[in-house]
């Protein structure tokens, strides 16, 4: 029974991301939800998207939660663990110890603060295109168990659908090359930090809090995340519109420039 | 490639758009800064002649995969002209025909919204990118922007010795440092991309990572003054952080 309901759950999963990719749509956004899904699917704690960038490194593109703590292990990838071994080899590394030692020597740092955030064990699962290796679906748990060729084969499933997601996603010119589609998920990527920074300092809150305000105001008005950074950062959009998270403290709702 | 970036070292003597294009396997290739504070584009380096002719075109009608790129933030690929809508490019595309310019691809420099300027370059008879090229005009993108970000002279606000401060700084892949850009851009009510050369400036003022000192920030242990000095950054720690 168990089985069959997460069949189920895996067919809804699919055809939401199919109907996603009909339309111009936000692909940050939708890899989020699909890192959300490897979370529920999979009975992990933790899942993120990385892919690679013009200097050859990972770089986080979406994570199952926007915790800075999570982005920062991720982002500590660029040049270590498992995720490089897998962007490296083509090949999943999973089932991974982070306790041991010996599994774990050749990135020292990335498994330490693994460790710290409470982390057991992890997997690495490549984001395939055709005969390269674009980026790598990164899952850590903070149970001991592990998953099954089964699970793993889910996960790869996963991992493909985020590489069509990303290749998809089209800007209204430009159809036939699928590298600027990755540069421009990385682009907007940097985008949702600098914005998460700007509403953090306006509204005297955390970045975790502005984000989740500012995602839920893009969503609910069905604006792309990245989009709706762009235009605040170049000074196009009122954030007074956007409604600050409950912790919200700062004084003055906009600030005013000299 | 690692030879021809080498050789592409801003103050080597030479020219480095015909490296560029050497390298690129291009045509011809053109690099163009944003400049002042309406963003306007000038060309820098040209290879040959016809990349100048055309960079001036493309800027003036405001035309093309170069403003295309710079507007978007992303790469604008089209090394096949005669395959473009007309009405996307109306006045471009018969001037470009004329001129013997058969494909253009934009690479924008930047870093998420900054934006410092855009990579141009010519396509041959071929009228396609191969992976190769483009995988080295996105790495010769990303050179050029850790370049360009140290100022160079067209950024207004004057942090202390930004030229001598790495080409490209370890520190730009954390999350954390991205943040840290935006809120000091709002604490000094400047740019973000001069948020980022200020952030840069105290960390390499301080002897501190990057990463550290913008951790300092977005966990408001460390603010950037109010004060709109155009001397240094001048950042305070308040006691125990913000109340």
């Amino acid at each position: 029974m168990i089985a069959m309901a997460r069949e189920q759950r895996l067919a809804e999963i699919f055809v939401e991301v199919a109907d996603s990719l009909v339309e111009d749509f936000d692909v940050i956004d939708l890899l989020q939800r699909l890192s959300s899904r490897c979370v529920e699917l999979l009975d992990v704690s933790a899942a993120g998207i990385l892919l690679v960038d013009a200097h050859g490194e990972l770089q986080i593109i979406a994570a199952s939660d926007e915790h800075t703590r999570l982005l920062e292990l991720f982002a500590l990838q660029h040049d270590q663990g498992p995720c490089v071994e897998c962007y490296r080899s083509g090949a999943a590394r999973t089932n991974i110890d982070l306790t041991r030692p010996e599994t774990t020597a050749a990135w020292p740092r990335f498994a330490a603060q693994a460790r710290e955030t409470g982390y057991v064990i992890t997997h690495a699962i490549p984001l395939r295109l055709r005969n390269r290796v674009v980026g790598a679906l990164n899952l850590f748990q903070t149970g001991a168990h592990r998953l099954g060729d089964g699970d793993i084969a889910l996960a790869q499933a996963l991992a493909d659908v985020a590489t069509i997601a990303v290749l998809q996603q089209r800007t209204l010119e430009q159809s036939h090359v699928e590298n600027s589609q990755l540069q421009t998920a990385l682009t907007s990527r940097i985008l949702i930090e600098q914005v998460k920074g700007v509403l953090a300092e306006r509204w005297n809150t955390s970045v975790d809090d502005a984000f989740a305000a500012f995602r839920s105001y893009a969503r609910s008005r069905q604006l792309r995340l990245s989009d709706l950074a762009a235009r605040i950062i170049g000074g196009d959009f009122d954030t007074r519109m956007i409604p600050p998270p409950p912790s919200a403290t700062g004084g003055r709702p906009e600030e005013r420039r000299a | 490639m690692a030879e021809v970036l080498r050789s592409l070292r801003l103050d080597a003597g030479g020219d480095p758009a015909q490296a560029c294009a050497r390298v690129l396997g291009a045509e011809g290739v053109a690099l163009s800064l944003l400049v002042g504070a309406d963003r306007t584009a000038e060309p820098l380096w040209c290879h040959p002649e016809l990349s100048a002719r055309f960079e001036e075109l493309q800027f003036t009608l405001g035309e093309g995969p170069g403003p295309d790129a710079v507007r978007t933030g992303s790469p604008v690929l089209e090394p096949d002209l005669e395959r473009v809508r007309p009405e996307r490019w109306p006045v471009l595309l018969p001037a470009a025909r004329d001129m013997g310019v058969q494909g253009v691809c934009g690479f924008p420099l930047g870093i998420g919204a900054i934006r410092v300027g855009v990579l141009t370059v010519l396509c041959d008879g071929d009228r396609r990118i191969s992976e190769q090229q483009f995988t080295d005009a996105t790495a010769l993108a990303a050179v050029l922007t850790g370049a360009f970000l140290n100022g160079n002279g067209h950024v207004n606000g004057t942090a202390p010795g930004p030229d001598r401060m790495p080409a490209w700084p370890t520190g730009l892949n954390r999350p954390v440092v991205h943040q840290a850009t935006g809120m000091i851009s709002v604490q000094l009510g400047v740019s973000i991309q001069e948020a980022l050369l200020r952030l840069r400036a105290h960390a390499y003022g301080s002897e501190r990572p990057l990463g550290e000192v913008a951790e300092d920030v977005v966990a408001r242990r460390l603010r950037f003054g109010g004060e709109l000095d155009d001397d240094i950054s001048g950042p305070y720690s308040p006691e125990g952080g913000k109340g």
